[in-house]
C-alpha cells in the first residue's frame, strides 16, 4: 500500500497529483527549486524540500537530489508528473533501485519507447501502421518512381541528414519526382554533407490523434478513446479535445482496438499515449510515437470517461488490476482543453512577470486545472504554461459554448497571455467545423492582420480607460507636491537625464 | 488635461476633464496627413468608472460592462480587459513637451530648436559658438510644474541663442539654433 508520494514535479501537475492523493488517503511531497518557494504546488502540498537552484538541471532533474528526499521523507512511490523526468528511463531505474514505487511505465518501457527507430520497428511488429515509404536511402530515379507508384503522390523526398525544413521537397507528381530528388539531394549535400536521401507519403492536412493506453501488470490492457491535439504553435499542443471532430466511427474503433492491441503486446504498465498522424483526406493512420507518462491534456479523457487516471496510475502502480474493463470505459459527451500560457499571443514568446490579477473561471462543467495566484511572480525558468482550463459538454456545440462562456469569465492580467489566440480559435469557422489540421494556427491565424486578431473590445475601452487613469494619476502626484513632498520632482529630472 | 495617445497603431488626442459627477473626455483620432478630425465627446458618471476595492476597474462604456485592469509600466501603460489588452501609450503635456524638444534637438541636423509647449527657460548650459557633444546638458525648461532637462543626441554647433534664464516662452518658440 502507497502511503506517501514524492511529486517530482512542479507547477499545475504537482498539484493536479496532490489532489489525487489527497482524495485517496496519501500523504504529498512537493520539491521545489529556489525561486518557487511561493509556487502554489509548495503552498499545497503536505511536505515539501527545497531541492537547489532555479535552473532544472540543478534541481527538478537532479535524480540523485529528488531519491535523497524521498528516502528522507519516507515517500514510498515517486510520481514524475509530465515533462522533466517523466521519460527518463535512468529515473525509472533508479527508484527501482532504490525500492521506491515509480509511477509510471517501467523503465524497459521507457527505453523501448524512447527511441524513435526501436518504437516503429515494435510497432510495424505489432501490425500498426507507419508512414508508407522507402525502406532505406533512394538508389536512381528508377527505384524512386516504382517506391511512389506503389504508396501513391503526393510524396515527400527528405534528406535523411536534413533538419530546420532543408532538404524537403514535396512531389505531387512522377513528372516532378526527378528535379525534387535532384534538389532534395543538393541541399542535403549543401546543407549536411550528405547526399542521402529517402520517400516517404506526404500526409496533407495531417491531424494529430493520439489514443490513451492503460496497463497493467497482471497482463490487462484498455485504451481510454482517443484525443484530438492538432491546434499547435510551434510544434506544441495549445487546444485539445476528446472525441476527435473528424474520425469517422469505424476509423476510431480501428485505431484504439490497435493502440490497445499494441499496449497489450509489449506488456506495458501504466498510464500510455500512443500518437498517431490522421490524413483527413484519405482517412489513413499512422504510428507516430508513444509517451510513456501521463500528457497534460489526460484530462480531457478524464472528462469524457469519468475515470481518474492519476487515481489509477497509483492503484496500479501499487500492483492492483485495472479497476475497469475495456467495456465499462464509456465515452460520454464532449471535453476541450485550453492551454493558458504566459505568452504573446501573436509571436508565442514567453513573458515572465507579474500576476496582476487572475480571477479563474467557475460554474457548472468548468475545471481549472493551474497554480497561479495574484502577485505570483511568472519565472523564466520554467514552460510557460500557467494553466488548463478544461470544459465538458453533453456535445461538442454545447462544449464549445461553455468553453467561450467559461473563458469570458477568465482574467490574468500584468504579463501577457494567450487568451485572444484562444478566442480567435475558438471563434474561426474551421474550428468550429472541425477541419483543422495541424497547420491551423500558422496558416489560418498568424496571417490574419493583428487589426482582426484584436478587435473583441473597441479601441476607445483602452484609450478611455487609459486616459482616466492618467488623469488621476497625475492629479495625485501634483497633489503631494503641492504637500510639500519633493520626489516627483526629483524623479521626473531623473528621468528626463535618462532618455537623453 | 490634455493627453496624446497611440493605441492598435492609430494615434489620438485626448482631452479629460472632471467636474463633480462626471468624467469629460474629447478623443480626436490624429490622422497621418495632418486633416481635422471631429472631436468625440464621451461623458462617463464618475460611477461608472469605479475602483473597486481590488483595485479592478469596473468601466460601464455605452452600457457595457468592462471589468478594467491597468498596469503603469515605464513607457507605456498595459490595459486589460475581457481577455483582451492593449499597450497604450499616453504622454501628458510635459512628456509631449520633453519628447519635441528631444526630438527637434537629438536630430542634429535639425536648424532650430524649438518650444513644443509653454515653458520656463530655468537654466542654460552652453553658450553661442560652443561645440557641443551628444549627452551634453543644452538647458532646462520648466512645464506643468516640472523641469526638463534637454541634452543634445548629437554633436551640434551652437549658432544662436534665443532665449535666457528666466524667460517664459510659447508653443513653438524658437530657443536654440545650431549653426
Amino acid at each position: 500500500m502507497i502511503k506517501k508520494i514524492l511529486i517530482a514535479n512542479r507547477g499545475e501537475i504537482a498539484i493536479r497529483i496532490f489532489r489525487s492523493c489527497r482524495e485517496m488517503g496519501i500523504d504529498s511531497v512537493a520539491v521545489y527549486s529556489e525561486v518557487d518557494r511561493e509556487s502554489q504546488h509548495v503552498l499545497l502540498a503536505d511536505e515539501a524540500y527545497l531541492i537547489g537552484p532555479a535552473p532544472s538541471s540543478e534541481s527538478y532533474l537532479r535524480i540523485d537530489k529528488i531519491i535523497d528526499v524521498a528516502k528522507k521523507s519516507g515517500a514510498d512511490a515517486i510520481h514524475p508528473g509530465y515533462g522533466f523526468l517523466s521519460e527518463s528511463a535512468d529515473f525509472a531505474k533508479a527508484c527501482e533501485d532504490a525500492g521506491i514505487t515509480f509511477i509510471g511505465a517501467t523503465s524497459k518501457n521507457i527505453t523501448q519507447m524512447g527511441d524513435k527507430l526501436s518504437a516503429r520497428a515494435l510497432m510495424e511488429k505489432a501490425g500498426m501502421p507507419t508512414v508508407p515509404g522507402s525502406p532505406g536511402a533512394i538508389k536512381n530515379l528508377e527505384e524512386a518512381k516504382t517506391i511512389c507508384e506503389k504508396i501513391g503522390y503526393p510524396v515527400m523526398v527528405k534528406a535523411s541528414a536534413g533538419g530546420g525544413g532543408k532538404g524537403i521537397r514535396v512531389v505531387h507528381s512522377p513528372e516532378d519526382l526527378a528535379s525534387g530528388l535532384r534538389a532534395a539531394q543538393s541541399e542535403g549535400k549543401n546543407y549536411f554533407n550528405d547526399d542521402k536521401v529517402f520517400i516517404e507519403k506526404f500526409v496533407q492536412n495531417p491531424k494529430h490523434i493520439e489514443v490513451q493506453v492503460f496497463g497493467d501488470q497482471h497482463g490487462n490492457a484498455v485504451h481510454l478513446f482517443e484525443r484530438e491535439c492538432s491546434i499547435q504553435r510551434r510544434h506544441q499542443k495549445i487546444i485539445e479535445e476528446a472525441p476527435s471532430p473528424s474520425l469517422p466511427s469505424e476509423v476510431r474503433d480501428k485505431m484504439c482496438k490497435m493502440a490497445q492491441k499494441a499496449t497489450q503486446s509489449i506488456g506495458y504498465q501504466g498510464a500510455g499515449t500512443i500518437e498517431f498522424i490522421f490524413d483527413n483526406v484519405t482517412k489513413d493512420f499512422f504510428f507516430l510515437e508513444m509517451n510513456t507518462r501521463l500528457q497534460v491534456e489526460h484530462p480531457v479523457t478524464e472528462c469524457i470517461t469519468g475515470i481518474d487516471l492519476v487515481k489509477e496510475q497509483i492503484k496500479v502502480a501499487s500492483g492492483e488490476a485495472l479497476s475497469f474493463t475495456q467495456e465499462q470505459i464509456k465515452v460520454s459527451g464532449h471535453a476541450i482543453e485550453l492551454r493558458l500560457c504566459a505568452e504573446d499571443p501573436t509571436t508565442f514568446l514567453p513573458s515572465a512577470g507579474k500576476i496582476v490579477r487572475c480571477r479563474i473561471p467557475q460554474g457548472p462543467f468548468v475545471r481549472f486545472d493551474g497554480y497561479i495566484y495574484a502577485g505570483y511572480e511568472v519565472s523564466i525558468y520554467y514552460d510557460p504554461m500557467l494553466a488548463k482550463l478544461i470544459v465538458w459538454g453533453a456535445n461538442r456545440k454545447e462544449c464549445l459554448n461553455r468553453l467561450r462562456r467559461a473563458l469570458s469569465e477568465f482574467a490574468l492580467t500584468g504579463i501577457k497571455t494567450n487568451v485572444i489566440l484562444h478566442k480567435n480559435i475558438l471563434d474561426h469557422p474551421k474550428f468550429i467545423d472541425g477541419s483543422y489540421d495541424t497547420q491551423f494556427v500558422d496558416k489560418e491565424l498568424i496571417t490574419t492582420d493583428k487589426k482582426s486578431f484584436f478587435k473583441y473590445v473597441p479601441d476607445e475601452v483602452f484609450l478611455v480607460s487609459a486616459a482616466i487613469a492618467s488623469y488621476q494619476e497625475q492629479k495625485s502626484k501634483s497633489f503631494e507636491q503641492k504637500n510639500g513632498s519633493p520626489k516627483w520632482k526629483a524623479k521626473a529630472r531623473l528621468e528626463s537625464q535618462n532618455q537623453g | 488635461m490634455y493627453f496624446e495617445s497611440s493605441v492598435n497603431k492609430t494615434n489620438y488626442r485626448v482631452i479629460v476633464e472632471e467636474d463633480l459627477k462626471n468624467w469629460r473626455l474629447k478623443v480626436q483620432k490624429i490622422l497621418k496627413d495632418d486633416t481635422e478630425r471631429q472631436w468625440d465627446e464621451h461623458i462617463i458618471p464618475k460611477k461608472d468608472f469605479h475602483t473597486a476595492a481590488d483595485g479592478n476597474i469596473s468601466l460601464l462604456f455605452n452600457n457595457k460592462s468592462y471589468l478594467v485592469d491597468v498596469v503603469d509600466r515605464e513607457d507605456h501603460i498595459e490595459v486589460y480587459t475581457r481577455g483582451s489588452y492593449r499597450n497604450v501609450v499616453i504622454a501628458n503635456e510635459d512628456i509631449i513637451l520633453r519628447n519635441g524638444l528631444m526630438g527637434l534637438g537629438g536630430l542634429g541636423q535639425v536648424k532650430n530648436l524649438k518650444a513644443g509647449m509653454p515653458g520656463k527657460i530655468v537654466k542654460i548650459f552652453i553658450q553661442e559658438g560652443q561645440e557641443v557633444k551628444t549627452g551634453e546638458p543644452l538647458l532646462i525648461m520648466e512645464a506643468m510644474k516640472m523641469e526638463n532637462e534637454i541634452r543634445a543626441t548629437a554633436d551640434v554647433k551652437i549658432k544662436t541663442i534665443h532665449v535666457s534664464e528666466g524667460d517664459s516662452v510659447e508653443t513653438g518658440g524658437a530657443l536654440i539654433s545650431f549653426g
